[in-house]
């Protein structure tokens, strides 16, 4: 008797449970849908339309503008302004910094590029396809140190020096930009780079990837 | 949009009007460390030709004891005299390590070394908190033309039971010979730290500084200043032999015989100024000449290497060779060593130890290596 009765008992006390979690869980379902401070919503990541004006910013890198070798990072950012529904045109301006050393010095550049740009665009959805041109200079400010001078006691001009120039630069990125939610964008653009070194052609690449503003 | 074209405007002219200083990068001639300017005096000995001048950094080496103790009153006084003046250089005298840099001297004895690196840390004696490099500016004559003063080695050939060839720190010729240099040292700022009698400073030195400074017996020059840190010209009247002598046995070491000759100066106050050979009235300890300042040493730690007789007799041409006690600092040894000198014409002095019965490092080794004393070869002289 007592045998039977005990899984009669237990499906009881299941079902009770359970109807209590349904009713739990719907009521904190309307509780949360009834939430007027919520982060996302049905709108959060609906594509909207935007204004002309493009703000971008993020991490930089690249061949350096002067040294051999190595990767110098940094940041840069840029304005743009679409112009018609293929064309923008803007300016952009980064800086990096790169140290590296040889036996006898050791070299820190810092390279701020300035750029005057434009570009030809295509939107395809939240996509944003881009090619952009960038012309202007790249000033490097260039600090050496020699290597041993300060157990050597030097001082002053032998030790370390600085001097800054101005290079003729440019380069050619693809740009890739995606609408994320309301005016925010993730971008990521790369390409080859041109600068003149004491007359000399210097082919180079930068690589940006960051977030763009588009109110 | 009337400022966004301005700034782009900017960039675009900016561009044009590139350039302010110029850029080295990594490239550009190296600026000198230090430099020092040099004037030898006097006239070079004839058939000099191609003279330079190199910043040669010093080697921590002690001389074999062989040389320095009294000879035993058991042994042939002329025989070990002999042996002695053929194959021990100055026991107080500069052992090159390395050749640090080169420079032509000029026409009027003048030069200027510049040296585009520190000494390293093999080269310096004591631990990172304090160390110090000395070095000898020495005027020679570049006979093979390569530019760099030739280091050798002294010369133990297989059959003296030496290395061979190839197993040396010696810099050499440039020839791949390690025991012969034919590059010739005609004069040094320091030769030795033995005081001239006559006046003559002879130890004048370069010196490298990092840290504190601590007397020791690395070339030493008790009594004078501290070398200032970093790179230095110093000089020293020298001690006498007898105050060597002296402060050996106390365990210390002798303090320079003038101290009025004592400089401490920066590389920029003046060139080192030095003469052609050895001042006449300088009491040689041993050494041969100025030309032991193209030797180099092959022991890192100094320590005498004693070999094994072979079966054969050794070539004895053109060497001197003695039976000599084996030197002790203590009570008398009864051990015999065959003594042999280098060769009249080699490069550098050097002796080679034959012992009857023991090891490399020496008749007291507890268990010998090898034992001839019961059945010596048949040409053991002793």
């Amino acid at each position: 008797m007592r045998s039977r009765l005990r899984p009669v008992i237990l499906r009881c006390v299941t079902r009770r449970y359970a109807t209590l979690a349904f009713v739990a869980l719907g009521v904190s379902a309307s509780s949360a849908y009834a939430d007027s401070g919520r982060m996302i919503d049905d709108d959060t990541f609906a594509l909207s339309s935007h204004g002309p004006y493009l703000v971008d910013a993020g991490l930089l890198a690249g061949l350096p503008a002067a040294l051999p070798s190595g990767i110098t990072t940094g940041i840069g950012a840029g304005l743009m302004r679409e112009c018609g529904c293929r064309f923008g045109y803007g300016v952009r301006a980064s800086w990096s910094t790169e140290t590296a050393s040889s036996i006898t010095w050791t070299v820190t550049h810092w390279d701020t590029r300035l750029r005057a740009v434009g570009e030809v665009r295509y939107d395809a959805g939240r996509g944003m396809l881009a090619l952009r041109l960038g012309a202007g200079t790249t000033i490097v400010h260039e600090h050496r140190v020699r290597n041993q001078g300060m157990r050597a006691g030097l001082t002053g001009s032998a030790l370390e020096d600085s001097t800054t120039d101005a290079l003729p630069a440019g380069e050619l990125e693809a740009v890739v930009g995606l609408h994320i939610t309301g005016p925010w964008l993730a971008m990521i653009s790369a390409g080859p780079s041109l600068e003149i070194l004491d007359g000399d052609f210097r082919g180079g690449w930068v690589a940006q990837i960051g977030v763009g503003w588009q109110p | 949009m009337a400022t966004l074209k301005s700034i782009a405007l900017v960039a675009v002219v900016g561009s044009l009007g590139a350039g302010c200083g110029k850029l080295h990068g990594l490239g550009g001639a190296p600026t000198p460390l230090v430099s020092f300017d040099v004037a030898v005096t006097g006239t070079p000995p004839a058939g000099a030709g191609d003279l330079d001048v190199a910043l040669v950094w010093g080697r921590q080496w002690l001389i074999e004891p062989l040389c320095i103790v009294p000879i035993d009153a058991r042994d042939d006084m002329t025989a070990v005299t002999a042996v002695k003046l053929a194959g021990c250089r100055d026991p107080f005298g500069f052992i090159p390590a390395r050749v640090a840099a080169n420079a032509p001297l000029n026409p009027d004895g003048t030069a200027t070394i510049d040296l585009f690196a520190l000494p390293s840390a093999d080269l310096m004696v004591g631990d990172l908190t304090a160390r110090v490099a000395y070095a000898s500016l020495v005027v020679y004559d570049d006979k093979n033309g390569d530019g760099t003063l030739g280091l050798a080695i002294p010369f133990r050939p297989a059959d003296f039971g030496g290395m061979g060839s190839g197993a040396g720190s010696g810099s050499g010729s440039g020839s791949g010979d390690l025991f012969h240099t034919p590059d010739e040292v005609l004069g040094a700022s320091f030769i030795t730290m033995v005081n001239d009698p006559g006046g003559a400073v002879i130890d004048q030195r370069i010196a490298y500084r990092e840290g504190a400074f601590l007397t020791t017996g690395f070339y030493p020059r008790a009594g004078c200043g501290d070398p200032p840190p970093a790179f230095s010209v110093l000089a020293a009247s020298g001690f006498t032999i007898a105050d060597a002598g002296s402060a050996t046995m106390m365990g210390t070491v002798p303090q320079e015989a003038d101290l009025s000759q004592c400089v401490q100066r920066t590389p920029e106050s003046g060139p080192v100024t030095f003469g052609y050979g050895l001042p006449a009235d300088l009491p040689l300890v041993l050494s041969r000449d100025v030309k032991e300042l193209a030797c180099t040493e092959r022991t890192t730690d100094s320590t005498v290497r004693y070999r094994e007789p072979p079966a054969d007799m050794p070539d004895l041409t053109n060497r001197t060779s003695a039976c000599v006690h084996y030197p002790s600092f203590g009570d008398p040894s009864d051990v015999i060593e065959f003594v042999v000198s280098g060769r009249s014409d080699d490069s550098c002095v050097g002796l080679t130890h034959y012992i009857l019965k023991g090891c490399r490092e020496g008749p007291d080794c507890g268990t010998p290596d090898w034992d001839h004393s019961l059945a010596p070869p048949s040409w053991w002289p002793c």
